[in-house]
Parts: structure tokens; sequence; C-alpha cells
């Protein structure tokens, strides 16, 4: 019984670990594949990274300040 | 014939797995604890930023790195009872958003009173964060925008908002870590919780009576074998009392006899009554050759005693280094 929970913690400390290291949890740059974001403060991205461009999203464009954005951007 | 018997204290039982557990949880610790080392504080100072109009920072060289992200931490100094939704922005040499998040930041007051109390409560979300990792070596600038700015009644407030802004290389996610810890220190406790209950139960019997005996097949080199005593009292318990156990060989031939006292936990009601009483025994054997041993338990003062039960485990593994009595019989 303890060698199954000494195996637990050991894949617990070691994935933790990693992932804690490597920041997984990271927005990773120009890539359009997000599979680890793990927000912090609440802070959304407001928009995903699509064919070689910052896309922005729909409610990033309601904000009066919104000037346009993703491919044409612009022109 | 038997030898006299040996008691040793040792440690060469103790689970190697309960305490790799344990040491799972306190290597995250540490990892925890050092993980700053690798931390570059790049920015840290307050901007003014007017609404709608971006502030920028200066240029930061980045490469694709091993270990941590670039950690953009803002957080909104904003009188009571104010909204701001900023956005934080990652803009490439050309000048084009590469990466953007938003933050509603607010801080709210008011007062309570309640049965004839009452107070000032505050409460406020401000912080906002962004941890990047980059894949290729580029510079970035920085720029953080007031999307919005406006008192708790909608209005909009054409005033610059004070950022504070710390920008760190190298950070590691510690969220991470925290879960670990979490997660290894309760399977820790688990282990820590089981390991008296490690081994093989041999001989499991109960009797609502003082005097109780069992028989079984156990025993040879290198094999703990724990015998454990548990006994209940009635309201007219002593404080403690005493358990003679008795080991006989295949043979009827006793070798070991001793008395042990017991010291019992007395359950009170809530008037302060003793309504009954707990104790155990707990003792270790190394018991050569593997063969049928014999146990014997009285226990004494018997009076008052409900209940005895006695249970003999092999094969076990201990937390702490415990006294060991070794009982050769040579039949």
């Amino acid at each position: 019984m303890t060698k199954f929970f000494a195996l637990l913690a050991i894949l617990l400390a070691g994935t933790t670990i990693f992932y804690g290291f490597t920041q997984q949890s990271a927005l990773v740059l120009r890539q359009e594949k997000q599979d680890n974001h793990w927000t912090r403060y609440d802070t959304q991205t407001s928009g995903s990274y699509r064919g070689g461009v910052w896309v922005t999203s729909p409610t990033r464009q309601t904000y009066g300040s919104f000037r346009g954005g993703g491919p044409g951007a612009g022109k | 014939m038997s030898s006299s018997p040996k008691t040793q204290r040792t440690a060469q039982f103790l689970d190697p797995f309960t305490y790799l557990t344990l040491l799972s949880a306190v290597g995250i610790f540490a990892c925890l604890v050092f993980s700053p080392i690798f931390m570059r504080s790049l920015v840290s100072k307050t901007i003014q930023v007017d609404p709608d109009i971006p502030e920028q920072l200066a240029p930061i060289q980045l490469k694709k790195e091993l270990i941590g992200a670039l950690r953009i931490d803002v957080s909104a100094a904003i009188p009571d009872n104010h909204w701001v939704t900023y956005e934080i922005q990652l803009k490439d040499q050309q000048g084009q958003v590469i990466a953007s998040g938003i933050k509603q930041a607010w801080r709210e007051s008011g007062s309570w009173s309640e049965e004839g109390e009452s107070g000032i409560w505050t409460e406020d979300d401000l912080v906002g964060g962004l941890d990047v990792r980059p894949t290729k070596a580029e510079p970035v600038t920085i720029v953080l925008d007031v999307l919005e700015y406006t008192d708790i009644s909608g209005k909009e407030i054409d005033q610059p908002v004070p950022f504070k802004v710390s920008v760190v290389n190298g950070a590691i996610d510690t969220r991470y870590l925290w879960t670990g810890i979490l997660g290894a220190t309760f399977l820790a406790f688990l282990a820590l919780l089981v390991t008296p209950f490690s081994g093989k139960v041999i001989i499991d019997k109960s009797v609502g009576d003082s005097d109780i005996s069992g028989r079984g097949i156990l025993g040879g080199a290198k094999n703990l074998v724990r015998v454990t005593v548990n006994i209940k009292s009635d309201e007219y318990s002593p404080r403690s009392l005493t358990v003679l156990l008795v080991i006989n060989d295949g043979n009827g031939e006793q070798l070991y006899s001793t008395r042990h006292p017991v010291h019992l936990s007395l359950k009170k009601s809530e008037g302060g009554k003793v309504t009954s009483a707990k104790g155990n025994l707990t003792t270790f054997f190394i018991l050569e050759p593997r063969s049928s041993y014999g146990f014997h338990v009285e226990v004494t003062p018997d009076s008052t005693i409900d209940r005895t039960a006695l249970i003999v485990r092999e094969h076990c593994k201990t937390l702490i280094p415990v006294s060991v009595t070794s009982l050769k019989s040579t039949q």
C-alpha cells in the first residue's frame, strides 16, 4: 500500500515540478495551440494567434478604443 | 529448551516507501523555496496610463528558454468605487500585437450595520498578470492600454490611471508546485496512517472476556511480527491494567512470558463520568524458525474487561525504530 502511495507521490512531484519550472501554463507566443494555458489573476487573453497574426477576440472589439486587428489591420 | 529472549531497538523494519512519500512532498517544497533563483527582474515601476492612449515600456529582448517564463504583473491603483478594464499587450518588432490579455479591475467599499454594530468594508481585485513563453529570440514591447475607466455608476472618467508594473524573466508557475505539495502531503499522511497496519494478518480474534488465545504458522528470519492487544473496559475501569503475554512454540514450550502495564484512555460523558476505557499493547517479535506459534493473553484485573482483541501480523513495517524481541524455538 505504501509502495503505491510512494509511486503516486513521486509521479506527482515529477509532473508538478516539470510543469511549474517549464511554465506549461504560460501563453506560448506565436503558437495557435494553447493546450495548457492557465490564466493568472483572472486575466483573460483577448485574442488568439491564427495564421501568423494575433486575431482579436469579439469581446475585445466591444471596447471603445478598439481600432481593428487581425488580418488586414491598419490598411 | 529455549534461549533467553533478547530485546533490541532496531530501525531495520522502517518502511522506506512511507519515507519516500514524505520525501516527495519535501522535495516539491524545496523546489518552491528555490524557484526564485531563476527570476531576473527587468522592470519594476509605476506608470500613468491615460484612457485610450496605450503606454509602452522599453523593448525587452526575449529568447527561448528551458526554465521559466516572462511574467508581467500589473496592479491598478484606483480610488474606491471605481472600475477599470485594462489590457496587457505584447508587440513585436513591427509593432504588431502578438499577445494580449484583459483584466477587469475594481475597488469597492461601503458601510454595514448589523445588530447595533457597524463598520466599513472594502473589496478589490486590481492585479492582472500574463505569463508568456517565447518560441524564438525576438524583442518585444509591453504595452498597457486602459480600455474603460468608470465609477460605480458607469460614468466614464477621463483621468490617467496609475499602474504598478513588474516584469520578471524566468518566473516559475508555483501553482503547480502548491498542487504537488498538497497532493504529496495528503499521500504522505495516508502512508503514515496505513504503515502500522502493514503486513499480513495471521490471527485476528476478539472475545467478550479478559483471556484470549490464538495460534498460527508464522515467523522466520527478517520477518517482523507485530502483536497487538486491544482492550475495552467498562465504567468501573481502573486507570491501568496488566497484560500478560505468553508465546509458546509448536511443542507447547513457553518462549516468552511477560507482564506489560497498559494505560487506558478514559471516555467520559458530558457530566465528567467515566463511561468506558480503551487501551492497547503493541509488541514486536522475531520468531525463528518459521513454525506454529501460540499466543495467549490474560488481562488483569479482569472484572471490568468488556472485550479483548488479539491481532498478530507478520512481515510488518514500522514508522519509527522499535524494540524487537527475538525468540528462538529449539524444537
